[in-house]
Formats: structure tokens, C-alpha cells, sequence
């Protein structure tokens, strides 16, 4: 029997990179995946959706681009052209993280992981052991056993990438990041988007302002609020809405994107603690079984990419490393990658109220900024805000809608992961012109002084 | 002629006081009986007062300071009077101080060899202080002091080292005067204000045993001190046995539901279990003197009532207030003169001889769920009750079958030096039986 320091279950973000910084500390890795190596984050979530958004900015642009001097006859969209860019992306990424995995002596192994014990696991007929497991199976797209759920025309997000032809009309259950990034795709590329939401708001992580912004911005998009899906047909999906009225919109596709659960099949031998959200960890990213440890999705604390690399390095450095690290949660960015894009990191107002954390902010609008306005015009929309600590003027967040949002927004982790104040913001120098010089002006905007 | 006023005497055992707060200030006038400040004995914080009228001309001991009785702190007299210091005391805490300053002085020449210590540091630094200053490499001048009396402390070098403290932390560490760990939970260990939260994160135990960790050291005076002589005493002086047994709790459980529910005029809403307990104590003791009594050596002294010590949790740790001729209280007055007890202690404002002449000591730390346990013996003593929780236990009722019936833990220990473990029994059995039919003593 094989034996290993660590063995991983799961390639994706949280999975890899743990294979990676374990073997570049020279233990002897074992990395394990049922599919493809990336898992979600490059072949079915992150990188093809951006792939295929681009795409679709592209073509929306041309066709928008005659007041900036750019006359382009007979634009059209060819989704295979995009799919065959997109598919190429996510082979060429898959190949780097397999070069990543050699030069870094993790052996690699495909195949369903059966969970024999906490220290071995099987794969076809051959039993591995690990002195540590990292679970890092991820989480798959939640279908809600409603009628119809599981008719030919109804997607997850990971089917809709496979699509051949436009489909000329669209609807979207659950206004998330996935199902907002798919409404903007869509909705560019010529079809009829409609998205059906059962919260008040889409985007529940975005401040209540920007997401009302957001919907403005998807002039093409249909929102329907506050309504619950009842039943999907074969021509339409039907739901109550706000005021308890039973309505329909026809569809010849339906996206269903209202969450996600972890991937915690197959475990009962492991004797871990499970809940609701998925494997419990602590701060370490460590179970209750003193050698398992869970990142990513499985563990359901942040369901984010980023994140789940961050939990890997976190989780191998308390494994290996020469010193003990906790997980900090308080400064991750988002991103959302439509058309407007929006981002965000740190904590809302909303969310400060209900800590009971005396905040004040600022919002400014991007039109105010130079390289916004030279690129977009005085009629687009855009908006930062900051928010900080009544008290100590402590950056506690930052929210974005606009061009680069997503680009900029890792600065704002850096304010907030150093706790500095607005008072130290308006020392740092922003390049100009740039979007994000938003940033200090809405820092100057809560504070004046010199 | 300036007079001076000295640390008062607590009775015999006590050898000093904490000042816990200045009440007057240099220039105050003052009155006899007037309130200097307040002090903290072994057993319970006192108000010491002027015994001269004038001006306060020099306070001599600050608050924290550990003074011995009879000892000169203040100076009043006449304003703009001169007068002479007295030669101050050592303060008990303090030989130890003054010893490690002398070897720190002795240290001087070779931290000057050194070029970390400058003669710009002669204001005083603390001994962590020079410790990280010369692990950190840190030149003592270039710290901005921020301790008492211009003193240069373990933080101030701290942060003249360029440790990385977010400007939060910075800031609520200058304004409030924190320590600030040496490593904080940011990023490269940056220490962020969360880390200067008084309550340290919950530490869970790392695999690689690779917490940092900071040792604190604590003094041990005042009642700690007093506690830690005792139990030494208790456990060197005398022959300790533990017999444990549970009593039915069924009738307790009724009372108590039924006082809670009773009129309020009555005065009985807030006896507790506990009182209850103390009044089958206070009456079975009646029966069995030999366990109401002080075991001294050539002589056993009995008593005629039952002056029963609770064992009191408090902030500033185990106080046994007494409650006096318990014997003879009814349960409302037992509960209420307990409860007075328990609140002065817990305020810190019991008097000395309150806390002594028990004859019977009762310690319940049921509420935490503790079954049984072995109490210490509150010498000279001859037992003390341990009263533990209330649970269910399996029982086989008169047909045979198994019921659950509430039981409360009863843990007697006894000086076997002057009552045998049979008598111990008999009267733990009679104790049972007294708990178990608790409604038909208080009949009696």
C-alpha cells in the first residue's frame, strides 16, 4: 500500500493549491479527483463564465460603439466561436494546474475517492494512506425538488455551458452571483432574460443601494421579486409573486441557480461532524477528527474561490508549516463579472447594524472620476462606497459597482486585512487616472480634514 | 506638628493591607474619621480613617500597594508645615522589587558595554522591558516611556521596535493603555485592535503545541494568600476523611417550587435550596454535637449553637461568611441572614468578624453541576458539608419496579483525629433522612 504525508481529496481552488504548497514543502502528496483537475472553479464556474462574459462585452460594446467613432457592420454573436474560446481557456488552465501538480511531486490520481478511514482512502481496487486528509470535495448546484425540476429544458450552471444555440428566452431562478453573471450574459447576447428571485433583493451580499443600482443597469433583464417558483413547465415557469398573485413567464430554458450544497457524500466512515452548511471546522480549517482537515466549499464557511485556496494554505500551513494560522473571514473580496461589474469586501451597513457596530459611510458616484467618465460618458451609473468605524475611522468596507471593480477591489482587502484608517487611506497615492481613486475620494468624503 | 496616620490593625491575623483607593488627594483637608482610603485585609475591604486633623502633606503608598499594619501612610499637618519622611516600609510585595532593581543596576556596566543602554534610560525601565529591548536590539533612549512614573515598559519598547501594530491597535493602544501581545492575528502576525480585546481568543490547542503564550505572574496576597495558608494548615493539621451519600431531593425540589409561587408578603420567593439545606444542617447538628465542634489538639471544644460558615464564591476569591446561632433561625431568617452575608462578601464589604467563629462549614457548588467532591476541612473544624447538584437516579420503589428520583450529592468530610467514621455515617444517614422529610422539620 502507498502511503502518503497528506492525501487530498478534490483538484479545485482549495483542493490544488493544497496538493501544491504541501508538495513544495517536500511531502509526499497524494491528490485525487473524480473529474477534471481545477474541479468547478475552472471548468464550470470562475474561469468559463469570464470567458464567455467577455465574449459578450465584446460583441455588446461593438454594437454600442458608434458614438465612441467605432462604426462596425453586421456584428453578430457566434456561441460556438465563444464556447470554443471558453473551452480552450479552461483546457489550457487544466494543463497548467497539472504542470503545477508535477513540479511540485504531487502525484495525481482520477478516480471516485471511496473514504475507508481517517487514514485511508480507495480509488478503484487500490487503498491509499495518509498521515493527513484534506477534504476539499466542493459543493454542487442545489435543485429544489419542485415540479418540473428535472425536465430536459431545466439547467444548472454547469449544463448551460454546454449550450450550442442562443435560446431566445431565459429564466433564472435565483438572483445570486451565478444567476445575476448569466442574466448580464444572456441578456448581451440577445436573449430574453427573465430572473426570479424569492428574497426582497438580489445579490444579498451587496449593499441594498448598489443591487437596486445593478438592476437598473440590466436594462434587458426582467426582475421579478419576492416571488416563489411553484412549477415548471415544458413552456413556461410559474410562480407567486410579492403580493401572493399566480403569474407565468414562458421559457424555452430555465437556469436554476438558488445555491449551492456541499459535497459531503460518502463520508460516513470518516466520523466527521457535518452540519446544514457542510463539514465543521475551526478557525484551522480542522475537524473534529484530529487529522482530517476540510477547505473550500465542503466546509460551507465562504463559497468563494479565493477563499478556498486561502483555507489551503491556512490548512497545510497549521499541518506543516512552523507556525499556527487561523482562517480570517473578514476581509474577502467578491466579485461580481456582468456588465456593469460590481465587487465588495468587508462589511455592509446593514450587516454593521445588526453587529451592532457604529459605523458612518460615503457614496460617491463614478461619474465624478476621470477615466470613467472618458470611457463611459456622463450617463452611465457607477458607485463606491466606503464604510468605516464611527470611532476609530478603521476601513471596515468597500463596496464598488463600475468598470475594473473587480480589479480594484483587492485593495480594499488590503485596507481592511492592515486596519488602516481613512485618516491612512488618504496618504496612500492612487494612480490618475483610474477608477479607483473613487477609493480616497470617497475616504476625503468622510473626512475633510488634513 | 505634623502627625502621621498609620495602616490600622484588623484583628490578629492580619499583617497587612492593599490600598485599593485613595480617597483624599495631597492638600485635601482632613477630619478626624474622616475616609482616607479604602484597604483591602485578608478578609474583607475596610475604610481606613484619619486619626489627625490638617492637611494631607504626603500621601505614602499608592493604590495596589501592600502595606503592613501599624505602619505610617499619611502625613497631615499644618499647610506649607515642613516635616520629615518617614522612613518608609518596605511594602511586603516589594523586597523583591528593590532586589531585582539592585541586580539590574549591577547588570548596568555590561548592557553599556553593550550599546543598548544608554544614561538617558536612568528614569527607570522595567526588567521585561530591558529583556526585549536587548533581544529586539532596541536602544532604551529611543523609547518614548508610557508606564507610571515615566517608566519605560515591555510595550513601549514593543512599539518603538517597529512591531507591526495596525493603526487601530496603535491608537487604542495609546489611548487605553493595553498591552499589546507580541504577535497579533493579522496579517504576518500584524497585531490588530481584536487583539487588544481584554479577553484573549479562544485558544484551540494547536497539533504542532506551537501556541505562543505569555506567563503571567501574580502576586499572591490578600485573600488568595490567606486561602492558600488555610487549606495548608487544614490539610497538614488534621486527618481528613470523605464519606459521600445522596438524599432523596424530591421534597426539596416541592418546597422550593412551592416558596417560589408563594405569596410574596410571606418572604419566602427567594429561599433557595441551599437555605434549606443549611437549616437540616443547622438542626440536625442539634442531635450530633460531636460534629459542632473545634478540634484543638489537647481539647475538643463543643458548642451550644450552630454557627454555621457558607463557603462563598467571590471576585476576589473563597470567603466563609457565619452565620450566627443558626440553630435557632427560622428558614426565612436563616435565608435572609445568609443572603445579607453572601452580598457583603461579594461587595466586598464584610467586616472581619463576620468571617470568623464558625462551627460547621457548609460549601454547595451543585449549581455547576458537581456531583460529589472532597471538601477541606475549615480548620479547627471537625467537618464541613460538600453539597453537590441535584440529579436523577435509578431507584426500586416498594413493588419492585425502577423509578428515577431527584437526588442531591452529599459529600461530609471529617477530622478523624476527633470523631470516628462511624459517627460520620450516622450522622450523614440522619442528615439524609432530615433532607428527604425536609417538610416535616420544618413542621417541628
Amino acid at each position: 500500500m502507498s502511503t502518503y504525508d497528506l492525501i487530498v481529496v478534490g483538484s479545485g481552488p482549495g483542493g490544488y493549491v493544497a496538493a501544491e504548497r504541501a508538495g513544495a514543502l517536500g511531502k509526499k502528496v497524494l491528490l485525487i479527483e473524480r473529474g477534471y483537475l481545477g474541479g468547478v472553479c475552472t471548468n464550470w464556474g470562475c474561469i468559463p463564465t469570464k470567458s464567455l462574459l467577455n465574449s459578450a462585452k465584446l460583441y455588446h460594446h461593438s454594437l454600442d460603439g458608434a458614438k465612441h467613432g467605432v462604426q462596425a457592420a453586421s456584428v453578430t454573436f457566434n456561441l460556438p466561436d465563444a464556447m470554443t474560446w471558453k473551452n480552450d481557456t479552461v483546457k489550457t488552465l487544466r494543463s497548467g494546474i497539472e504542470f503545477l501538480m508535477k513540479a511540485n511531486k504531487v502525484e495525481t490520481v482520477f478516480g471516485e475517492a471511496e473514504f475507508v478511514d481517517p487514514h485511508h482512502v480507495k480509488v478503484g481496487d487500490t487503498v491509499y494512506e495518509g498521515s493527513y486528509l484534506v477534504v476539499a470535495t466542493g459543493s454542487s448546484a442545489f435543485v429544489p425538488p419542485l415540479p418540473g425540476a428535472k425536465l430536459e429544458h431545466v439547467l444548472t450552471s454547469n449544463e448551460i455551458l454546454d449550450l450550442e444555440e442562443v435560446p431566445e428566452s431565459l429564466v433564472i431562478i435565483g438572483g445570486g452571483v451565478i444567476g445575476v453573471e448569466f442574466a448580464s450574459f444572456f441578456s448581451m447576447i440577445g436573449t430574453k432574460v427573465t430572473v426570479i428571485e424569492m428574497m426582497d433583493e438580489i445579490l444579498p451580499m451587496m449593499d441594498a443601494e448598489f443591487a437596486k443600482l445593478m438592476r437598473r443597469e440590466l436594462k434587458e433583464v426582467d426582475f421579478h421579486l419576492g416571488c416563489k417558483v411553484e412549477e415548471i413547465t415544458k413552456e413556461a415557469v410559474f410562480y407567486t409573486d410579492a403580493k401572493g398573485n399566480k403569474q407565468s413567464t414562458e421559457a424555452s430554458l430555465v437556469l436554476m441557480s438558488v445555491g449551492r450544497r456541499p459535497n459531503t457524500q460518502g463520508m460516513e466512515k470518516l466520523g466527521l461532524d457535518i452540519d446544514r452548511r457542510g463539514i465543521v471546522v475551526n478557525d484551522r480549517l480542522q475537524t473534529n477528527v484530529a487529522n482530517i482537515w476540510a477547505i473550500g466549499d465542503v466546509n460551507g464557511r465562504s463559497l468563494l474561490a479565493h477563499s478556498a485556496s486561502r483555507m489551503a494554505e491556512v490548512a497545510i500551513c497549521n499541518i506543516f508549516g512552523s507556525k499556527e494560522m487561523r482562517m480570517r473571514y473578514n476581509a474577502i473580496p467578491w466579485a461580481v463579472y456582468g456588465n456593469p461589474e460590481a465587487a465588495g469586501c468587508g462589511i455592509t451597513e446593514k450587516e454593521a447594524k445588526e453587529q451592532g457596530i457604529p459605523v458612518k459611510s460615503e457614496t460617491v458616484q463614478m461619474r465624478s472620476n476621470g477615466r470613467f467618465l472618458a470611457e463611459q460618458g456622463k450617463r452611465a451609473s457607477g458607485l463606491v462606497k466606503v464604510i468605516c468605524h464611527q470611532e476609530s475611522g478603521a476601513i471596515l468596507g468597500v463596496h464598488l459597482l463600475g468598470p475594473y471593480s473587480s480589479e480594484i477591489i483587492w485593495g480594499a482587502s488590503a485596507l481592511i486585512e492592515a486596519e488602516l484608517r481613512v485618516q491612512d487611506v488618504k496618504e496612500i497615492v492612487f494612480p490618475h487616472p483610474s477608477v479607483s481613486e473613487l477609493i480616497k475620494d470617497a475616504c476625503f468624503a468622510l473626512d475633510h480634514s488634513l | 506638628m505634623a502627625q502621621q496616620v498609620v495602616m490600622p490593625k484588623q484583628g490578629n491575623s492580619v499583617e497587612s493591607c492593599i490600598i485599593v483607593e485613595w480617597n483624599v488627594q495631597v492638600g485635601d483637608k482632613v477630619a478626624v474619621g474622616d475616609v482616607l482610603c479604602s484597604a483591602e485585609t485578608d478578609k474583607s475591604t475596610i475604610d481606613v480613617e484619619s486619626t489627625a486633623e490638617g492637611v494631607v502633606l504626603a500621601i505614602l503608598y499608592e493604590e495596589g500597594d501592600d502595606v503592613p499594619v501599624m505602619v505610617p501612610i499619611v502625613i497631615v499637618g499644618e499647610e506649607g508645615e515642613k516635616f520629615e519622611l518617614p522612613k518608609k516600609e518596605p511594602s511586603t510585595e516589594n523586597p523583591k522589587e528593590e532586589k531585582q532593581e539592585a541586580t539590574a543596576s549591577e547588570n548596568k556596566q555590561a548592557e553599556k558595554a553593550a550599546a543598548v543602554v544608554t544614561a538617558g534610560e536612568a528614569q527607570g525601565s522595567s526588567p521585561r522591558a530591558r529583556n526585549l529591548a536587548s533581544s529586539l536590539g532596541v536602544p532604551l533612549s529611543s523609547v518614548q516611556p508610557t508606564g507610571p512614573k515615566g517608566r519605560i515598559i515591555e510595550r513601549d519598547v514593543a512599539s518603538a521596535s517597529g512591531q507591526p501594530l495596525s493603526p487601530v491597535a496603535r491608537q487604542q493602544a495609546l489611548e487605553q493603555g493595553v498591552q499589546t501581545p507580541q504577535r497579533g492575528s493579522g496579517i504576518g502576525g500584524r497585531v490588530l485592535s481584536s487583539d487588544l480585546q481584554e479577553k484573549p481568543a479562544i485558544a484551540t490547542p494547536s497539533r504542532l503545541g506551537e501556541v505562543s503564550e505569555e506567563i503571567q505572574e501574580i502576586p499572591v496576597k490578600g485573600v488568595r494568600k490567606v486561602t492558600a495558608r488555610r487549606m495548608m494548615e487544614s490539610i497538614h493539621s488534621t486527618c481528613q476523611l470523605t464519606l459521600h451519600a445522596q438524599a432523596d431531593a424530591r421534597a426539596l425540589k416541592r418546597l422550593r417550587a412551592g416558596f417560589k409561587n408563594a405569596k410574596s408578603e410571606l418572604g419566602l420567593n427567594k429561599v433557595t435550596i441551599n437555605d434549606l439545606i443549611l437549616f437540616a444542617v443547622s438542626r440536625t447538628l442539634l442531635e450530633f454535637p460531636a460534629f459542632n465542634a473545634h478540634f484543638l489538639g489537647d481539647k475538643i471544644l463543643r458548642f451550644g449553637h450552630v454557627h454555621l460558615g457558607v463557603a462563598t464564591d467571590t471576585p476576589k476569591g473563597l470567603l466563609v461568611p457565619v452565620v450566627r446561632n443558626s440553630d435557632v433561625l427560622s428558614l426565612r431568617q436563616l435565608s435572609e441572614e445568609t443572603k445579607s452575608l453572601v452580598d457583603k462578601c461579594k461587595e466586598g464589604t464584610i467586616q472581619p468578624d463576620e468571617l470568623s467563629g464558625s462551627t460547621f462549614t457548609v460549601s454547595n457548588v451543585g449549581a455547576f453541576g458537581i456531583e460529589a467532591f472532597t471538601p477541606v476541612l475549615n480548620v479547627p473544624e471537625v467537618a464541613i458539608l460538600g453539597v453537590g447538584g441535584i440529579n436523577l437516579k435509578p431507584v426500586e420503589d416498594e413493588d419492585g419496579d425502577i423509578i428515577f428520583v431527584e437526588k442531591i450529592g452529599l459529600s461530609l468530610t471529617m477530622d478523624h483525629q476527633a470523631v470516628d467514621g462511624a459517627d460520620a455515617a450516622r450522622f450523614l444517614k440522619a442528615l439524609m433522612d432530615n433532607i428527604a422529610s425536609i417538610d416535616l422539620l420544618l413542621a417541628l
